[in-house]
């Protein structure tokens, strides 16, 4: 294991990853319950329209909502059940959504017609007929990400898994790796590439012999560090390629997936099953029991907790997704969707959040940056209001990857300023 | 649980363990090896100025903060930086100072330089260089060397040409061997100042807790070297005097590495320690005085511009390869 040579980017982050508390527990399958809220938008672009109203009766992998346009992407009924009504409800970012009520009834189940799978071309359409989507959590609908419009000859599998306590995709690598291969190659099918490498940080030692011992697959060690599993890091530390500023990954012909994203290919493909539920991995020391649980769409955030025994009195955070790039919720209102692939209850020992004080200048999120910006100038000058001063310092190039607030001793909410800044910037277009 | 609720807000929602005040308690903790030599060589004299300089520091940002009509609490609750500036400016003087001058050098340092400016991080200048500078200045007929360099003992006595820096700059032999600059004995000088075995003891520490990185001041202290030594026509024999006396090893590693007025960048960084060292070897040789403090002043001022021009390329952003692909 150590003999082998890590690879990795520039600058970034090194901390305490936290994946000791569920990167042994074994994915199980979470109960059913009695109401579901499946979101019409669980994906970046147009929401889906709904095929259904109330007082329908649908069936476990029955289409319920139909993509609208090319970005965006069909979703699927997780359960047997009826529609209660198409209703309104606060989504994890606090923001009211539409979401398809079911009420679970019955024990109904269809799958998808089986196709050649030797056809790339009908690969494809599966792929978008499932309404598989980017599982790492950006929800960048998949048959687009696949139809590249420059010549690609490598697809990277993103199974860093750089941030904290998340284990969804390492134990999907150690339970399933040769679903997850397969789901690969069959991404690598529909744009003809031959070569495929697996990005996969060394802190996931079991998963990593797992994929070495299948043969025929490329796996590149990654050292562990923040943000090995950005798009352009893990291109960069896999093939030495470097993705143009404001670029895409097809710009230097690779094309990056996710690992839960594969296994939802090869679902989708092989299984004739299309994507309605996902393993998420349940943690933080806010919560009672951790779990990594195959959850559907559509659960209350909620319910998933009290499966896992509830949370602490003291639990000061709960976020959807990973800690340094998911969302902070106000309350466990909201329902899992495609792109969740957390759920952590953090404690105020973990969140270690405090009044920010004044930039001292110490250049610390510089040394930083993974994009190799200047995080303090940009901060600086959002709150100053000059917000097209901030371009120069790079924020249009930022990624949001949080770097440079952990690091910040002033623990100064940077990120936020350079969203704002983005935001703003976007306005006076 | 339903009715819970929990605390929302921008990612990323874990932080590092680093706080400004935990880097200031640091330097504090680095500057007591100085200041417990300083205290060895220079005895009670050597406690009293820094304690005038560091309750005057302290004093002046809590009275400014009832000023701004702050609350009794928020004024009293600082960062540590007032206490840092106190403490540094007390070790960069003679212990024999009178006591007005470690009070003036403070107040002066914390209230005009930092605190009108906007408080921590929005100085332009180190107020504790500035606070030196401003008392060397205005006492410049009464002593002088008193202020800014190595040349007196504590009972008053000033020892003409007793450092090798003052021998070198008035072109006289060396009176003192470099152990002697080395280990701060039979020297006189300012506190904090004489013992480099105590600043290289805070070096270590600083370096191990990563407030600084030992890169920059190595390089300031190395130019100054090599410069000096090159400008003395290749005269090695200049290098370790030139290093090890009078206020380089201080000012290299606690007074021009602070982070507010030094660049973030890397790059920034190297030309800010390499311009550090040239100015001083020259200024030193040119002016026939002890210079660090006027040139890490200087210096300062040119700190903004360098982060200015030097913004590094975003990951990708590379000309070359665009050339190369069309």
């Amino acid at each position: 294991m150590a003999k082998v040579k890590t690879k990795t980017f520039k600058k970034g982050v090194h901390f305490d990853d936290k994946k000791y508390l569920t990167k042994d527990a074994e994915i199980e399958e979470m109960p059913l319950i009695d109401d579901y809220f499946i979101a019409l938008s669980q994906h970046i672009g147009v929401p889906a329209t709904p095929l259904v109203e109330s007082g329908d009766k649908v069936a476990e992998g029955q289409l319920i909502a139909k993509a609208e346009g090319f970005v965006s992407a069909n979703v699927y009924s997780p359960v047997s059940g009826r529609v209660v009504g198409i209703e309104k409800r606060e989504n994890k970012f606090g923001v009211m959504d539409k979401y398809i009520h079911v009420k679970r009834e019955g024990e109904e189940m269809v799958t998808l017609p089986p196709i050649d799978v030797s056809d790339g071309k009908a690969i494809a359409d599966r792929i978008e007929e499932a309404g598989i989507v980017g599982l790492g959590g950006a929800g960048f609908p998949t048959h687009v990400k696949a139809a590249p419009k420059k010549p690609v000859d490598l697809l990277i599998v993103n199974a860093a898994e750089c941030e904290p306590y998340l284990n969804c995709d390492n134990r999907l690598l150690i339970e399933k790796p040769v679903e997850v291969i397969e789901g690969a190659k069959l991404i690598a099918k529909t744009i003809d590439i031959d070569r495929i490498i697996f990005g996969i940080e060394e802190n996931k030692p079991r998963a990593y012999e797992q994929l070495s011992n299948i043969n025929g697959v490329e796996v590149v060690l990654l050292k562990k560090k923040y943000p090995q599993g950005g798009e352009k890091q893990i291109i960069y530390a896999c093939s030495g390629r470097k993705v143009p500023a404001k670029g895409l990954p097809m710009d230097v012909g690779v094309v990056v997936q996710n690992v839960a994203t594969c296994f939802a290919v090869y679902e989708a493909v092989m299984l004739n099953k299309p994507l309605y539920e996902r393993v998420l991995t349940v943690s933080g020391h806010g919560v009672n029991q951790p779990k990594n649980l195959l959850v559907k769409n559509g659960t209350p955030y909620s319910a998933i907790l009290e499966y896992c025994g509830g949370i602490k009195e003291d639990t000061q955070k709960l976020v959807a997704g990973g800690p340094m790039m998911g969302i902070a919720m106000s309350n466990a209102n909201g329902v899992t969707t495609k792109t969740d692939s957390g759920l952590l209850a953090l404690s105020p020992e973990e969140a270690n959040s405090a009044q920010p004080s004044a930039c001292i200048h110490c250049g610390r999120c510089v040394a930083a940056c993974p994009m190799n910006l200047m995080p303090l100038y940009i901060d600086f000058y959002t709150q100053a209001g000059e917000y097209k001063e901030a371009i120069k310092y790079g924020v249009e190039h930022c990624m949001e990857c949080g770097c440079c607030s952990y690091v910040c001793p002033g623990k100064r909410p940077i990120v936020q300023s350079i969203k704002l800044c983005k935001a703003k910037l976007k306005e006076k277009k | 649980m339903e009715n819970k609720t929990f605390i929302d807000g921008s990612s990323p929602h874990i932080r590092g363990n680093s706080s400004t005040k935990r880097i200031m308690l640091d330097v504090i903790i680095a500057l007591a090896a100085p200041f417990f030599a300083g205290l060895w060589f220079f005895g009670f004299r050597a406690l009293l100025v820094v304690f005038l300089a560091v309750i005057s520091a302290y004093a002046s940002e809590v009275v400014f903060n009832l000023c701004c009509k702050k609350t009794f609490k928020q004024a009293l609750d600082i960062d540590l930086t007032s206490i840092v500036t106190g403490f540094i400016i007390g070790l960069s003087l003679n212990a024999n100072a009178a006591w007005y001058l470690p009070v003036m050098a403070s107040v002066f340092a914390v209230i005009v330089v930092k605190m009108l400016f906007g408080g921590t991080g929005n100085n332009i200048v180190n107020p504790a260089i500035a606070g030196r500078a401003f008392i060397f200045i205005s006492f410049i007929g009464m002593a002088a060397s008193n202020m800014a360099s190595n040349w007196l003992t504590p009972d008053g006595n000033v020892l003409v040409g007793a450092t090798p820096l003052s021998n070198m700059l008035n072109g006289s032999e060396a009176g003192v061997s470099n152990l002697d600059l080395f280990l701060g004995t039979n020297l006189a000088g300012c506190i904090g100042e004489t013992c480099k075995v105590a600043i290289i003891v805070g070096f270590i520490y600083l370096v191990i807790r990563r407030v600084i990185d030992f890169k920059y001041p190595l390089i300031y202290i190395a130019v100054t070297g090599l410069f000096t030594v090159a400008l003395k026509g290749f005269d090695f024999s200049w290098f370790l005097p030139s290093i090890l006396s009078g206020g380089l090893m201080f000012v290299a590693v606690f007074m021009a590495t602070d982070y507010v007025t030094s660049p973030t960048t890397k790059l920034g960084n190297y030309i800010y320690f390499v311009m550090l060292g040239l100015l001083t070897a020259g200024l030193r040789i040119a002016c026939k005085i002890e210079v660090v403090t006027f040139v890490v002043l200087l210096m300062n001022f040119v700190v903004p511009f360098l982060d200015k021009w030097l913004v590094p390329k975003p990951f990708g952003n590379q000309p070359k390869n665009k050339e190369a692909k069309a």
